[in-house]
């Protein structure tokens, strides 16, 4: 269908559409006016990929020298496809639709190996690409940096972008990267002892070009040509390289020098922790060296892997790893922290330093996109609470909206169960956790709803080992011998061949009518990247509350910079960052408005207002008084009456392009979603 | 008339049968009994036929054999010779119980195969109503092309259906305390199959040893004791002669999760696009592996949860009768040649190219194109609807001058263009629609539509009915020609009596019953035609062949 957002013209590749479809297009519509940023929440499974596509497309046609490019990031490889896919769906409505043929160009990047594109990418309307093309510096600065400022950049399924950007900044250096960049040292000193033989000219060509400082850069920053890298610091590009590390054999011995003082560094018998001033001012004390040439050094060393043309970047990792740690920690003196373990904390007999280079905001990795780019769309199915990603991305956005999913029969079911059948309290908390009450109430609950959910059940549990445990004492109370009596079972296990053989068996046994149980780990790859769609996961159970393990020394140390930076409570993000898990966990199971399914959250905790505000609007709106606070029994008695309400189906909540033409209509639609 | 070729299980002389001495043969297939004296059977029964025997109680002056037939006939054979009677009679019942079963099975299978297709089927059940039932045709006639059909799944339906396996089995042998120290496993027939057919390694185990190096029992005894059976063991005792499977098992997963998986969607090595090299991250640092630094109740958890994933693997193999675990060298094969695919990144597997659409297809938001149905194909379209037409001479439009004309106009309305400036307004446009269609005030001359609201429902009904046990007669009539085999001769012949008798006994009654209701159409006359047409046919024939005859 043709629709007429706002007067603009956009091509539908439906017939019908959904409400909030066309709320999202009207608020996205208003962004790319604005030409702002905008935060937008809408459940997986109401078509948010196709209404971004088929929006931003016209907006392109319509307005060409307004916006002219797409860059669509997206997280996981099937994701990506997807909207290639729906993309291509679109482009075939639009050359039935107007006849001519489609003029435009979309390109995908699925694979590191594909890098070779560069020139296309500037040429082509539409890229899609995972998010680490455009936050992670190192591959950005070689796809990403000349992209138009008059893109349009969509974040999809961004609720974990906060994890990439410092995904992407941080850097951990252990005695095998030290000894691979030793190696790497000597390789290059021979190289260049080689060329100064064979072709001496090169290296002083070279020099003459570290003189003229990176002027080059900075012209093109300046003249906006290029998008900003936070490796490459602004004041960098004012200046000519230190002469301290000028020519190529003061560099490498600058290296070697640096490369002993980790070493040292890494000798250590306790844990350190130190910000980068810090650092510097250690460094400096020890072996003189100086925060100026540090600043060159990833630069100093990209120049001369390219003087030395050598071919395979790849062997070089390790080194390229200290110049980027080195220019970094020399750069930001807020934003990071240091932590050298000479241990792990499991294992505190075998040696095993390592020096956390800990990135703790995750906006100076999303900065210069934000900066460059006149609209950068944040949006997934599960962004709640809204207003906390402007925060610890730290930029201000035109819209944020949260928009529900309209339902003309109820197809999801979110269930708190608190209590066991005895009473007891049901919780992953760690003071009870290992209660034998608390694990035989689990396996209790489990093992009904073995018993009256159809097809597939996904539970997922808060860590891996706390899975390990529950199982392993499930086995010995006999507890899944009974489970096994109405469904097969699968565990995810730390490997991934076997998880997907695990999962591939899962859904064969959904498929062919047995049944079956996956008993899965929240923050893992299966609850991060797969979809158990209609039967493959009638009831999703989540089992406690996944909060992040807080004894890690580098989340206390980004929870001490969050609340220190961005007035955000420990325990305000701890819960943000748990129930984000959890909706995602639970919202696996629904995907489109013809599935259905139960969410059962198994801790009461999930009952206070704190946890559940915290969910996402489409999941808080079903979650009564009435379903809070459940027994056992009361959730099997109600899972019961809601799987048997989902036998008949289907009302529809669709709307037709004559509905859309009526004033009526259109305001019910903002009413809707206004309620937020 | 026994055919030589028939096999002669037993013979018993000296069989009365109705009051006449005789001999009994007992056949591969039927049972076949002859008068003294005579070269043939007078009383033959196929085995599928009988649904069971009697034989008188002992003690009794005459002994007795009664063969039920499934169409509640008996026969009884007395047998005579007094000095083996009984033994004749016992030889003869004990044949018979042997193969009666055998042939019991596919009669009833037969038996259930009919019942079903008449269950499902209201016309046909119908039909049998009107044909068999009042005896028009035998069931057997009724049957014979009907049966055929069913054939093909019928064969298929003979290799039966394996029964799954339930997840539970090694549930159901829960150990039992038998008071004096010692533990009772319940071992069934049922569980012993579960095992084998789930952990083939046991049952190679089983067939190693028993029963040359220990009984039966000792082997069940050894694996319950050993660890293999305790899941959460891990294997050291060396003499254990089932740590040998726990490895096979091992392998078995290893090769399984080596061939990967053929759904792309759950490949989570294939997940990410993994671009953070080695060392950037914030928790790279991945928790290690290897076991030196896992405790042994670590160790021991992942192990129950690798053997869940096994177990549950195995049963659901077993229960779907493929193997899990294709050989090593079609592995090999695949994988190589996934290795040349992927040189071309852009080319995308099918399957996954499948799999993505059906994921990004939102069903509810495109319209519905109403229901699918099947195209008659039919090549003169007028026989279809008049039935075959006699060359009369009157202004008659062949199907052919239909066809070409609807074809004309087809064309013109692919070409046509219509003339903006002259077109009705579109109130005038429906106006006309309405007029042109049915009931609409051009269409009233048509007499078709009265019908369906002159005729009451109930005779209606009966008309359909009527329609079909006729057709379904025709169709038996019409299947005979060309007649080149005596058995098409008899049928033939057969079939116009029950044309005749069909007409008499159905037909009429019915056209009396529309004249006391003054219906003035006449409402059977196309059925009549066709029957005349069948006698004319019939008639034709015959004389053709009086005359090759003389």
């Amino acid at each position: 269908m043709k629709l007429n957002i706002e007067g603009l013209l956009v091509y539908f590749p439906y017939d019908y559409i959904y409400p909030e479809q066309y709320s999202y297009m009207l608020e996205l519509k208003r962004t790319l006016d604005a030409k702002g940023h905008g935060v937008l929440e809408m459940p997986s499974g109401t078509g948010k990929t196709i209404s971004l596509l088929s929006l931003i497309v016209a907006y392109q046609r319509e307005y060409p020298l307004e916006v002219t490019k797409l860059i669509y990031c997206s997280r996981t490889v099937p994701e990506i496809e997807k909207v290639v896919e729906e993309l291509r769906k679109l482009m075939e409505f639009y050359s039935k639709e107007t006849g001519e043929k489609n003029n435009i160009l979309a390109l995908a990047l699925s694979s590191r190996k594909n890098l070779c594109v560069h020139p296309e990418i500037l040429h082509a309307n539409i890229i899609v690409y995972s998010y680490h093309y455009l936050l992670d510096p190192k591959i950005a600065d070689l796809v990403s940096k000349e992209l138009s400022k008059k893109s349009v950049v969509v974040f999809d399924e961004a609720h974990n972008i906060d994890n990439v950007c410092i995904d992407s900044m941080s850097v951990n250096i252990t005695r095998r990267t030290l000894d691979r960049s030793q190696a790497n040292v000597e390789t290059l000193q021979n190289t260049i002892l080689k060329i100064k033989e064979t072709d001496a000219a090169k290296l002083k060509e070279e020099y003459r070009r570290l003189v003229e400082g990176l002027k080059e850069a900075n012209v093109a920053r300046e003249t906006d040509i290029y998008m900003s890298n936070p490796v490459l610091p602004d004041e960098i590009l004012q200046e000519a390289v230190p002469g301290s590390i000028r020519t190529a054999e003061h560099f490498v011995g600058f290296m070697k020098r640096f490369l002993e003082y980790l070493k040292a560094r890494l000798r250590i018998h306790h844990v350190v922790q130190e910000s980068a001033p810090q650092f510097l001012k250690d460094i400096f004390e020890k072996v003189c060296i100086d925060r100026k040439p540090l600043r060159f050094c990833a630069e100093r060393l990209r120049s001369l892997l390219r003087t030395l043309e050598i071919a395979d970047i790849a062997d070089f990792s390790a080194i390229t790893l200290i110049s980027n740690f080195a220019t970094l920690v020399s750069t930001y003196s807020k934003g990071f922290t240091i932590i050298i373990e000479p241990f792990e904390d499991r294992t505190p007999t075998i040696a095993n330093p390592v020096l956390h280079f800990s990135c703790m905001d995750p906006s100076i990795a999303i900065k210069p996109v934000f900066e460059r780019f006149q609209s950068v769309i944040i949006t997934s199915g599960t962004l709640s609470p809204l207003d906390i990603y402007p925060r610890i991305l730290d930029f201000r956005p035109v819209t944020v909206a949260s928009f529900t999913m309209t339902l003309a029969r109820t197809c999801l079911c979110p269930l708190v169960v608190g209590r066991g059948n005895d009473q007891v309290a049901m919780t992953s908390k760690f003071e009870t956790r290992e209660d034998f009450a608390v694990i035989r109430n689990y396996g209790n609950l489990l093992l009904e709803m073995s018993a009256i959910v159809p097809d597939g059940i996904v539970a997922f549990f808060t860590s891996y080992t706390y899975m390990e445990n529950i199982v392993a004492s499930w086995y010995e109370q006999g507890i899944l011998e009974n489970v096994q009596r109405n469904k097969l079972i699968f565990i995810e296990t730390p490997d991934a061949a076997e998880t997907s053989m695990a999962l591939e068996k899962y859904q064969e046994a959904c498929e062919n009518g047995r049944g079956a149980i996956l008993l899965s780990v929240a923050r893992g790859k299966v609850s991060e990247g797969i979809d158990f769609v209609h039967h493959f996961g009638r009831a999703v159970i989540m089992f406690g509350v996944p909060y992040v393990y807080t004894q890690s020394r580098i989340l206390k140390a980004r929870l001490e910079y969050l609340r220190d930076q961005f007035q955000i409570r420990e325990n305000d993000f701890l819960t943000f960052d748990a129930m984000r898990h959890a909706a995602q966990c639970v919202g696996r199971a629904i995907r489109g408005k013809t599935d259905y399914g139960l969410m059962i959250f198994a801790d009461k905790r999930y009952a206070r207002a704190d946890k559940r505000g915290k969910l996402p609007r489409w999941i808080q709106e079903h979650l009564t008084d009435g379903s809070l606070n459940l027994t056992i029994d009361e959730t099997v008695q109600l899972s019961k009456h809601f799987l048997r309400q989902m036998e008949d189906q289907l009302g529809l909540s669709l709307l037709t392009l004559e509905q859309l033409q009526s004033e009526d209509m259109l305001q019910k639609i903002a009413q809707i979603a206004h309620q937020a | 008339m026994a055919a030589l070729s028939e096999e002669v299980l037993l013979v018993v002389k000296r069989v009365r049968q109705r009051k006449q001495d005789g001999t009994l043969y007992l056949m591969a297939e039927r049972i076949a009994w002859g008068p003294e004296g005579k070269d043939r059977f007078t009383v033959s029964h196929l085995y599928a036929d009988i649904r069971c025997q009697k034989i008188s109680p002992d003690g009794k002056a005459k002994i007795q054999l009664q063969l039920v037939l499934h169409t509640g006939e008996s026969t009884n054979l007395h047998f005579s010779n007094e000095s083996t009677a009984l033994k004749d009679r016992d030889a003869a019942k004990d044949l018979l119980q042997q193969l009666l079963p055998k042939f019991k099975k596919r009669a009833n299978k037969e038996l259930e195969e009919k019942n079903r297709m008449l269950q499902e089927d209201p016309v046909l059940f119908q039909l049998y109503k009107d044909l068999v039932v009042c005896q028009v045709i035998s069931a057997e006639e009724f049957w014979a092309n009907r049966l055929s059909i069913n054939n093909v799944d019928h064969s298929l339906s003979n290799n039966k259906q394996e029964v799954g396996i339930s997840a539970a089995f090694l549930a159901d042998i829960r150990p039992q305390t038998d008071g004096c120290n010692g533990l009772r496993y319940n071992l069934t027939s049922d569980i012993i199959e579960s095992i084998f057919r789930t952990y083939p390694a046991v049952k190679q185990k089983y067939g190693e040893n028993v029963p040359h190096n220990m009984t039966e029992k000792e082997f069940w005894t050894r694996f319950f004791q050993s660890h293999y059976f305790h899941r959460d063991r891990i294997n050291t005792g060396l003499q254990d002669i089932f740590s040998e499977c726990a490895k096979q098992d091992e392998k078995g997963l290893k090769s399984m999760v080596f061939q990967g998986v053929k759904n792309p969607m759950v490949d989570l090595l294939s997940l990410e696009d993994k671009s953070l090299d080695e060392g950037y991250g914030s928790n790279s640092t991945a928790p290690s592996t290897s076991n030196t630094n896992k405790t042994v109740k670590e160790n021991s958890n992942s192990a129950i949860i690798k053997r869940f994933n096994h177990h549950s693997t195995m049963v659901l193999a077993a229960g779907s009768g493929k193997k899990a675990d294709a050989p090593n060298g079609q592995a090999c094969e695949t994988s190589s040649t996934d290795g040349n695919s992927r040189d071309s990144d852009f080319f995308q597997p099918p399957i996954k190219k499948v799999k993505i659409q059906d994921v990004i297809e939102y069903e509810d938001l495109h319209r519905e194109n109403g229901k699918k149905t099947v195209a008659l194909n039919l090549k003169k379209s007028d026989r279809y609807s008049h039935g075959p037409v006699p060359l009369l001479p009157q202004q008659y439009t062949t199907s052919q001058d239909i066809v070409n004309s609807v074809n004309c106009i087809k064309q013109e309305i692919a070409s046509y263009k219509p003339c903006l400036t002259q077109v009705m307004s579109s109130s005038t446009a429906s106006c006309a629609i309405a007029a042109l269609s049915p009931g609409g005030v051009l269409m009233q001359a048509l007499a078709q539509q009265a019908i369906n609201q002159m005729v009451p429902n109930d005779v209606q009904g009966e008309l359909k009915h009527l329609y079909t046990a006729a057709g379904e007669l025709l169709r038996h009539f019409w299947s005979c020609f060309p007649v080149n085999t005596l058995f098409l001769e008899e049928k033939v012949v057969k079939m116009r009596s029950n044309l005749e008798r069909f007409q008499m006994t159905k037909l009429r009654p019915f056209q009396e019953k529309v004249q006391r209701q003054y219906l003035s159409t006449n409402l059977t006359g196309h059925l009549e035609d066709m029957f005349q047409m069948a006698y004319n046919k019939f008639h034709a024939w015959q004389t053709r062949r009086m005359m090759r005859k003389t």
